[in-house]
């Protein structure tokens, strides 16, 4: 219930500052009653209000397959889960697909509890075959990063 | 008879034999989609944007391919729900009741092929009262002005919270705060640049397909790493694997009520699959009264919420397709894809464009059709897909959502805008906030705003405009009663423990 808490303070601030910042959005010229600030105002406005009502009067999270509390355990396996996705978002372009691909299934498998080599193995066909379709036969255009010097 | 002429053209055009392909292809993704639980339709269609536009087809395939997409999930959440007793997709949760009885009484392949054949009578007749009742719809629609449209909206917002019993308020905040980050990026008024803080990449706001992936597949890849139901297997489909005449008997008056009522939910906004099967089940329950036995593998239960997911997946799409405004997450993810094509749809859809709906209306009776050819012999090779482990199919899930995302824009940014995205998904969803409100507000806020400021601007600046005509009063009052339904269950709840004591 702190989190919950805590967590609705953290948006509802964002909500506030958000309201703030949009105060001075004007149009230089204007042919229409309602500028572009009323309709942003309006709805953070009242996102915020209903934040407040929660805060003030949170609902009891429910008993679905979701919302289970975490345990120290897995909450270490989300950061690290959310770390490695930012390191794939990272190195996408860097390191290029394949490469990226390759690393972050990589871990990504162990942390489900898979082992090494079967792992390595299936991010290994999973990013090679993925590249095949998806730039070649599909030509959703992927960056090839380090490994631009094979295309030649 | 002038509609019959219209959808004679649809099947022309679906049969074409590209859409063929197209829809087997997307049926059977997305029967694995549904099948694997945490992958909803959601994921599965947003996943396929990025591709299908990058593959250049045409706005009706690629409308045909989400639509089959879209029903072949329902067909496949429904298997695991059966024989794992987990369901695979959040509308099948009420097949669990009596399907996994069923299959643990051995009777699994008739479970099976009797709920495949209720979706698709549920399906089918819904698709009916589509061809009927939705081009009369869009007729009448297109009468609706500006300050129409704004009510409009307003009442798929106001009724989704009104609807969700447990959590009006934080229904109301997840839509609201997707109306609010609509407004993200140039206004295409007036040009002042909002809320981009000086970023180029969020100048033209932030692309849905981002938005979704994120908040959907993200967020599922950090829940699934906590699940544990790892070690439970699933029941072997064995014995006979269709059901016979007498069984498809007993369940035909079942199949007929709920296919009605699914595609009511259905059209209505804020409603869909997952309340209309929990709707259709009770109500199956209370009606057979003491001779069912409900919960220990019923026919009728099964029969039930298969039939009326079926029939409200289908009926989902005619305020999408008439109005232009989603009642679901799923649609709401569809009418993304269209405005990719720069199609709005909307009222006029059914004169400018008769081959994509009509199309789209004939699609979805074929798909349907395949989707029951292929439920029955193929279950066998559909349920060893549930033996994959999760460390090979996360990170599978991880890779594709990354690349759906490139393919939209090829930016750094992009990518980690969607792990934090996801990650605010992640707690939402932790926090018992629902998702597809926000989504369902994001896609509806820059035309709300637009309807908002055009009614505005005819009545220069009288807000009176808003519920001046009889159709919008109309929509006003029922979005009064909406607001007013949490409170009144409230009451009731109240009120209702006294007697029981009595």
């Amino acid at each position: 219930m702190i989190f919950q808490r805590a967590f609705m303070a953290v948006w509802l601030v964002a909500g506030l500052v958000m309201l703030f910042i949009a105060r001075d959005y004007q149009a230089p010229f204007s042919y229409e009653p309602v500028g572009p600030r009323a309709y942003p105002m309006l709805m953070f406005g009242l996102m915020s209000l209903g934040l407040a009502y929660l805060i003030i009067r949170p609902t009891p999270i429910g008993d679905g397959e979701d919302q289970k509390p975490l345990d120290a355990s897995s909450l270490r396996k989300v950061v690290a889960c959310c770390v490695i996705l930012l390191g794939y978002a990272l190195t996408f372009q860097p390191l290029g697909f394949p490469l990226s691909a390759f690393l972050t299934a990589t871990l990504c498998g162990l942390l489900y509890g898979g082992r090494l080599m079967p792992c390595a193995l299936v991010s290994l066909l999973l990013s090679i075959s993925l590249y095949v379709l998806f730039d070649r036969v599909m030509e959703v255009p992927l960056p090839l990063g380090v490994l631009e010097f094979l295309e030649g | 008879m002038e509609t019959l002429n219209f959808l004679m053209q649809g099947f022309g055009v679906a049969m074409t034999p590209t859409n063929l392909i197209v829809a087997l292809i997307g049926t059977l993704i997305g029967t694995v989609v549904g099948l694997l639980p945490g992958l909803g339709p959601i994921n599965g269609i947003a996943l396929l944007i990025p591709v299908a536009f990058a593959l250049g087809l045409p706005p009706e395939t690629s409308l045909i391919l989400l639509a089959a997409v879209y029903l072949g999930c329902e067909y496949g959440g429904r298997i695991s729900s059966i024989l794992l007793n987990i369901p695979g997709e959040a509308a099948t949760m009420m097949t669990c009741l009596d399907g996994y009885p069923l299959a643990r009484q051995g009777m699994a392949g008739v479970a099976l092929s009797l709920s495949a054949w209720s979706s698709f009578i549920g399906a089918f007749i819904a698709t009916c009262g589509m061809v009927l009742f939705s081009p009369l719809l869009a007729k009448w629609a297109i009468a609706f002005g500006p300050a129409e449209y704004f009510a409009l909206m307003a009442l798929a917002i106001l009724s989704l919270s009104g609807m969700a019993a447990e959590k009006p308020v934080k229904t109301l905040v997840a839509a609201l705060f997707g109306l609010a980050i609509a407004s993200v990026g140039i206004d295409a008024n007036s040009g002042v640049y909002r809320f981009t803080f000086d970023n180029v990449h969020l100048a033209d706001g932030i692309d849905f397909v981002i938005l979704v992936l994120g908040l959907f597949s993200v967020s599922e890849l950090l829940l699934l790493l906590e699940q544990t139901h790892h070690g439970q297997v699933a029941v072997k489909a064995t014995g006979r694997m269709l059901f016979n005449v007498r069984e498809a008997r007993s369940v035909f008056m079942v199949n007929m009520r709920s296919s009605v009522s699914g595609f009511i939910i259905g059209v209505l906004p804020g409603a869909g699959a997952t309340l209309a099967s929990a709707l259709a089940y009770t109500t199956e329950k209370r009606l057979a009264g003491a001779d069912g036995k409900f919960g220990k593998g019923d026919l009728r239960g099964l029969a039930a919420p298969e039939t009326a997911i079926g029939a409200a997946v289908c009926g989902n799409m005619i305020p999408m397709l008439t109005l232009g405004i989603p009642g679901s997450g799923t649609t709401a993810v569809m009418i993304g894809a269209l405005t990719l094509y720069n199609i709005t749809p909307g009222p006029l859809l059914f004169q400018n464009e008769p081959n994509l709906v009509w199309g789209l209306i004939a699609s979805l009776f074929i798909a349907n059709v395949m989707l029951l050819i292929l439920n029955v012999p193929m279950v066998k090779m559909f349920t060893k897909i549930l033996d994959v482990p999760n460390w090979s199919l996360a990170p599978a899930i991880a890779i594709i959502t990354g690349i759906g995302v490139y393919a939209v824009h090829a930016t750094t940014f992009d990518l980690v805008l969607m792990v934090c995205v996801g990650i605010f998904g992640y707690i939402m969803r932790k926090l018992d906030f629902p998702l597809s409100p926000l989504l369902l507000g994001f896609i509806l806020g820059e035309l709300m705003e637009t309807s908002l400021r055009r009614a505005l601007s005819i009545s220069n600046g009288d807000v009176g405009i808003l519920w001046q005509s009889g159709i919008s009063q109309v929509i006003w009052i029922v979005c009064i009663l909406m607001v007013a339904l949490p409170f009144y269950r409230a009451w009731r709840k109240r009120r209702a423990p006294k007697p029981a004591t009595v």
